[in-house]
């Protein structure tokens, strides 16, 4: 009994491990030529493409363990066999809106969606969303574009990772610090500065780890417009936004500013500053002058007035 | 008589007792701290700002002592005005023109002859009493500081709390007012404290490079006789000068 039970747990561990070898070789027959493959190629529309897979990067990447065609859904078997197969309902629907930001491969952009759904779905009703599946704009966000590559998605914790607490900050300025966009899109300007000069702001310059930054706030796939009815940052969601750090949060006091230029729009704060600057002014002009004479005069005095002098005494 | 009254003159007297030579201390350790702690969020751009905050434990743990010395700072301020009070009340502490930290007329035109000594239009230098001029401003910058630098930094610290009893028409200004009135007033207590109280009371000919005094407590009758000479005078009569 004992020896048939020693024989069959390897046994049934080998055969589970074929299983994962045969889904790993799937993969790792796109990538024993993708992997070596460097620079880029034009596809038939037009797209220049990088067919370059770094495979040791994608095998520890949270998505490490798919086969290639698990997203790249339209490509079946064999490397030089044109796209084709039938495509899930589900991702015929979202090829026209990815089709205007993907490269290569809008069914292999909208796959995401196989196993992200209620994710795809609150984009789709964000205002991110609504640019892209609204009104069909190629500069939205989709998922990549604040995930970077598919390929090499770590996890959010990951220091690595686009998303992180420490990256967010220049995923999200890569928009909304665009001139481009910000025009474009009406968007509030300056915010990546404005942040960068507000309490939250300085603290995560220095590396905070807890402060706020752009999504604890704002939100990320269901992101809103700030004056929108569900908006988290403004009426009473703002004051429960702030309750999420600061208990017992009221309406007063998320009534502050989060990160607002002090312009001449709010004088007291900006002409406040000033006045502080003529009095910070005046006291060095004060305390610097009067060191410096004293130092001067004692010199003068050891020097040139020594029988005056009583401190040598 | 002039022996007699020469040998009733000790070699050094007590100037600053040791309630006041501790709370010197808390304030001088607090403020230290603050400063160090506060000082990378003023300029967190700057290239070693991040290798300065992490020597006091990272920014989450500067804040921290941040915020404990802050409070304690305030304590010793509040145990001073208290400890004040007790010495006036209890007529421990008296008052004369001479020994007061009280600011007067006398002190413009101690100054302005101080002043006049420096340019060389004077040979002689004013005659203070316990306090010049000099010390009268470092005393009461620091109530300034504390009712400035202090009470923008509690309710910094607390402003869940605070939030509650400013009114809602400054709720628009009143935190960046409190944040600009806290960091531009801190960097004239630094500024103020490296030029001022250390030049006047340690880097100066005669004390360089440390008066002993914050620790001892005792400044010599020497000494007493140059930078306080109406306050000697009072003690020990002019006929001792000479």
């Amino acid at each position: 009994m004992r020896k048939a039970f020693l024989f069959f747990i390897p046994l049934i561990s080998l055969i589970s491990l074929m299983f994962l070898w045969a889904s790993a070789y799937a993969a790792d027959e796109c990538l024993i030529c993708h992997s070596a493959m460097s620079g880029k190629v034009k596809t038939a529309k037009g797209d220049v493409v990088d067919v370059h897979v770094d495979a040791g990067a994608f095998e520890g990447s949270v998505h490490g363990s798919f086969e290639c065609t698990g997203c790249h859904v339209n490509f079946t078997s064999g490397p030089h066999t044109p796209p084709g197969g039938k495509l899930d309902r589900q991702i015929t629907a979202l090829v026209p809106f990815t089709s205007k930001k993907s490269k290569s491969s809008p069914a292999a952009l909208a796959a995401c969606v196989n196993c992200h759904k209620p994710i795809y779905d609150d984009l789709k009703a964000s205002v991110h969303g609504e640019n892209i599946f609204a009104k069909k704009e190629a500069d939205a966000p989709l998922c990549l574009d604040c995930h970077g590559n598919p390929h090499y998605i770590v996890p959010k914790a990951d220091p690595r990772s686009r998303v992180n607490h420490a990256n967010m900050l220049e995923t999200c300025g890569r928009c909304h610090e665009n001139e481009e966009i910000v025009n474009k899109y009406g968007l509030s300007p300056y915010v990546i500065e404005k942040y960068k000069e507000s309490f939250h702001g300085k603290k995560y310059i220095l590396g905070h780890k807890r402060v706020p930054i752009c999504n604890d706030c704002h939100g990320a796939h269901l992101i809103t417009k700030v004056d929108a009815p569900n908006s988290p940052v403004s009426g009473e969601g703002k004051v429960k936004t702030c309750g999420k750090c600061h208990r017992g949060a009221t309406a007063k006091f998320a009534a502050a500013p989060a990160h607002k230029y002090i312009g001449k729009d709010n004088p007291i704060p900006y002409y406040g500053e000033k006045m502080l600057i003529v009095l910070l002014l005046g006291v060095f002009l004060f305390i610097f002058s009067h060191v410096i004479l004293e130092s001067v005069a004692e010199i003068r005095d050891r020097v040139f007035r020594k029988e005056d002098h009583h401190h040598d005494e | 008589m002039t022996n007699e009254i020469n040998n009733q003159i000790p070699k050094e007297i007590e100037r600053f007792n040791v309630t006041f030579r501790i709370q010197h201390v808390l304030m001088l350790v607090t403020f230290l701290l603050l400063s160090f702690t506060g000082w990378a969020l003023k300029y967190p751009e700057v290239e070693h700002a991040k290798w300065w905050v992490n020597i006091w434990g990272g920014p989450d743990m500067a804040g921290k002592i941040h915020r404990v010395a802050g409070v304690t700072m305030l304590l010793d301020f509040f145990w001073h005005v208290v400890y004040l009070g007790y010495l006036i009340g209890t007529g421990k502490m008296g008052f004369s023109l001479k020994t007061t930290i009280i600011p007067l007329p006398q002190d413009m035109i101690d100054a302005a002859r101080n002043f006049a000594y420096f340019f060389g239009l004077t040979k002689e230098r004013p005659k203070f009493g316990r306090f010049s001029y000099i010390h009268k401003f470092d005393y009461w910058a620091v109530f300034w500081g504390m009712f400035i630098i202090g009470s923008s930094g509690f309710i910094l610290a607390f402003p869940v709390f605070m939030s509650k009893f400013f009114p809602g028409f400054t709720l628009n200004w009143v935190w960046p007012l409190l944040r600009i009135l806290h960091s531009d007033e801190a960097l004239l207590a630094i500024v103020f404290i490296l030029f001022w109280h250390f030049f006047n009371e340690h880097l100066k000919w005669g004390k360089f490079p440390m008066s002993w005094t914050w620790i001892t407590g005792k400044i010599s009758t020497e000494e007493m006789k140059h930078e306080h000479p109406l306050e000697y005078e009072m003690r020990f009569g002019k006929e001792s000068d000479k």
